[in-house]
């Protein structure tokens, strides 16, 4: 999804929250795999301190990420294959195109990656006259039905079997069924003939090991061993983050992975890829290329404040226990990334102010951080770009998102530091208030510019008096009543 | 491609983390190798595991295996192994339709185990992917495991906290084996039950024999049969990769 929607997200969210179906898929998922998650942490053998390890080591790993790169491309190229850095996204896809081109190649399969969806690869592959199928069973259902995956691991989460069995008749040419096994097995068929047709399999990278040299993908469905054993060609797009050092960091993430991902102790595949077919090997590609990808990337890394973002294994623990996620699904994020990763990534990627509103509607409540398996601090990150939207950013361009919202905040601060003031104000509130409707005592709705507060909640009446005037009437004046606390 | 452009874009990562060069770090020397005395000490250990923890180890890759849908069969000689293997392969239909053919690594422990005679007994043809020249080359192996609905291979070890089984493709030893037939047998001695990824990880590290060799360009860990929950959650095996997993545990 190159395109950008963040712009819509006010819509997005009202719609999702209208649409029946999409709110029981969503509580279905966050029930399951979210509850399932935090309870297999405490399983560890070295307990759930184990995510806090899993943090510095991705930290580590992105404070000396040139070294790891290099040595990474060095241990690459010796085994023959060939690696691309790419600053941006078009880069990177010209880079690919530029491999099927030339190779002749007409048919690509691809294994679930989310930097592909980011930089809108397969469009630009298409546009070349090129069949590119997604084969993640999942991804294949919304490619089918055109539209974008709304989850990272469960892309088709929104869909419902009846949905999928009409897609699956109408695309397919099979009867019409909701068993799941059955769509299954049709999905299973079809896909099988891409595979074994196809001139080249594009795959994306869950987290590479410099030391030695490979590239990892996992999955539980077997089509990313399936896209990047049968074509002669194999093409990883790798986010330039993700990568560890050594092959002992691996027992360590491979585990945390796994279990943010769907509480389960290992995936059922996870593949160490490290170039083409050797001689004597008898299958496996031909040519292996790995396409490195900044795409913003530095710029995050550059700003000490937001590069623990960079640490991100792509789990989706975070979606699964977001009650916001929870509320309105990862299509109205926008952008590649939902969820609470989306809430701070999107708007570091696509522009602050542009994604305001993803890091705007999270609720701050810290459950992203307590289920992620390597730690990571959204909520801090979140009030850091709130911060920016607030006070503006040149360094991020961004400017303040309302200076109506600056300037009473302003006025409140220097209200509030003066007493006799801040009493007046009081007063005139609670007087003016007076002609507010209100609903059992409460007031039922503010006037412009405050009217956004009661839109969705009522307010309790302003009172008159301030706290320390209400309480030397009840306890009496400083030291009278005997409750000073000194 | 352009080499200056791979300058470039690492010049580009080091400016963001404030370094003008590298700075004096060198990999090995920010991220020495950690657990190395430790994992000898490990492999030591592993290696002159008495029967009983063994016999253990063994329990607790069943009851793990288990809740993956993956069988593992005791067996008590390589003969039995196939045995039991050509049993199965006569029960179970092809899936692709075409006649039955089971398609097995060159590997010793394979070859041990007479899978030939046993297959042969049943009417059922066998293919072993035998390197070089006079053997399978890529066009053989590849249309051979379409054809095949029974992969038959080793690995490498089998860990038994996740039932992980843990495979190199070698000459002789494709990893298609693993993934394109309907139906996946493994074949291990039971000494290559390892208790957990901890003593994996030292093992293909440290081992002189897996040190010596690296990873190969294709290590696959396989735990389980393919499996999706992508249809409304509901978990279905057999997504791409084989639908079944047998593991046949030779126990002397
Ligand atoms: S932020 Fe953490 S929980 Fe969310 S996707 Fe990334 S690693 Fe997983």
């Amino acid at each position: 999804m190159s395109e950008i929607r963040t712009e819509y997200y006010r819509d997005g969210a009202r719609k999702a929250q209208q649409d029946p179906v999409l709110q029981s898929a969503l509580a279905a998922a966050q029930s399951r795999i979210g509850g399932a998650t935090a309870k297999a942490y405490m399983d560890f053998p070295e307990g759930p301190g184990l995510r806090l390890l899993g943090h510095d080591i991705r930290m580590k790993a992105i404070e000396n990420l040139d070294i790891l790169l290099e040595t990474l491309v060095e241990n690459i190229q010796k085994k023959g294959g060939h690696v691309h850095f790419a600053k941006d996204g078009r880069e990177a896809t010209e880079y690919c195109k530029e491999i099927a081109l030339s190779r002749g190649v007409r048919r690509v399969v691809k294994g679930k990656s989310m930097v592909t969806e980011e930089i809108g690869l397969n469009s630009a592959l298409m546009e070349e006259g090129i069949k590119v199928t997604e084969t993640d069973l999942g991804e294949f259902i919304v490619q089918l039905a055109g539209e974008h995956p709304s989850h990272i691991i469960a892309p088709a989460v929104h869909k419902t079997r009846r949905e999928i069995g009409k897609l699956f008749s109408e695309k397919l040419g099979i009867p019409y069924t909701t068993d799941p096994p059955t769509l299954t097995q049709a999905a299973r068929k079809a896909l099988r003939e891409e595979f074994l047709s196809a001139d080249m399999g594009i795959s994306g990278c869950n987290l590479a090991c410099a030391e030695t040299g490979h590239i990892t993908t996992v999955s539980n469905e077997g089509n990313i061993r399936m896209a990047t054993t049968l074509p002669k060609i194999h093409v990883v797009f790798m986010g330039m983050e993700r990568i560890v050092a050594r092959l002992e960091d691996h027992d360590i993430l491979l585990r945390l992975l796994a279990t943010g991902a769907a509480a389960q102790k290992m995936a059922v595949y996870v593949s160490y890829i490290g170039g083409p077919r050797t001689p004597g090997q008898q299958d496996g590609p031909e040519e292996f290329h790995l396409i490195i990808l900044d795409n913003g990337r530095s710029r995050i890394l550059a700003d000490e404040e937001f590069r623990e973002i960079l640490c991100c294994i792509r789990c989706a623990a975070c979606l699964n226990v977001c009650p916001v996620y929870g509320k309105i699904g990862g299509h109205a994020y926008g952008h590649t990334y939902c969820g609470p990763i989306g809430a701070v990534l999107t708007p570091l990627l696509v522009g602050v102010n542009r994604a305001k509103d993803l890091c705007m509607g999270e609720t701050l409540c810290g459950a992203c951080q307590a289920a992620c398996p390597v730690n990571i601090d959204i909520p801090r990150m979140l009030l850091s770009l709130r911060a920016k939207l607030a006070d503006g950013d040149p360094q991020w361009s961004v400017t303040r998102s309302s200076l109506m919202e600056k300037a009473f905040y302003m006025a409140w601060a220097g209200m509030v530091r003066d007493r006799r003031m801040y009493e007046l104000a009081l007063r005139a509130v609670s007087g003016a208030q007076k002609l507010l409707p209100r609903r059992e005592g409460w007031v039922h709705r503010l006037p412009p510019p405050f009217h956004g507060w009661s839109i969705h909640r009522d307010m309790k009446p302003v009172s008159g008096k301030s706290f320390i005037r209400r309480w030397s009437e009840t306890h009496g004046r400083r030291g009278e009543g005997g409750n000073e606390p000194r | 491609m352009n080499p200056g452009d791979n300058k470039e874009f690492i010049r580009k990562i080091r400016l963001a983390l404030g370094y003008r060069s590298q700075g004096g770090r060198t990999f090995s020397g920010v991220f020495p190798d950690g657990r190395a005395e430790e994992s000898v000490e490990l492999i030591r250990r592993i290696k002159n595991r008495g029967p009983d923890e063994r016999q253990w180890l063994l329990a607790r890759l069943i009851e793990e295996a288990k809740a993956l849908n993956m069988m593992v069969v005791p067996v008590k000689d390589a003969q039995s192994a196939a045995k039991q293997i050509a049993k199965v392969a006569q029960e179970k239909e092809t899936e692709w339709g075409g006649p039955k053919r089971v398609i097995a690594w060159e590997h010793p422990l394979i070859e041990r185990m007479k899978l030939n005679r046993e297959l042969q007994k049943k009417g059922i043809p066998l293919d072993f992917t035998i390197p070089g020249p006079a053997g399978m080359g890529t066009d053989m192996v590849r249309e051979r495991v379409i054809a095949s609905y029974i992969g038959v291979t080793s690995a490498e070890f089998c860990v038994a906290s996740s039932a992980t089984l843990v495979m190199k493709t070698r000459p002789g030893q494709p990893r298609s084996v693993s993934l394109v037939p309907t139906i996946h047998m493994a074949v291990i001695e039971q000494d290559q039950i390892i208790a957990d990824l901890r003593e994996l990880y030292a093992l293909l590290k440290w081992d002189p024999y897996h040190k010596e060799e690296g990873l190969t360009n294709c290590m696959t860990f396989i735990t389980g049969p393919s499996k999706t929950g992508d249809i409304e959650l509901i978990l279905i095996h057999g997504a791409h990769g084989p639908k079944e997993l047998y593991l046949y545990v030779i126990t002397g």
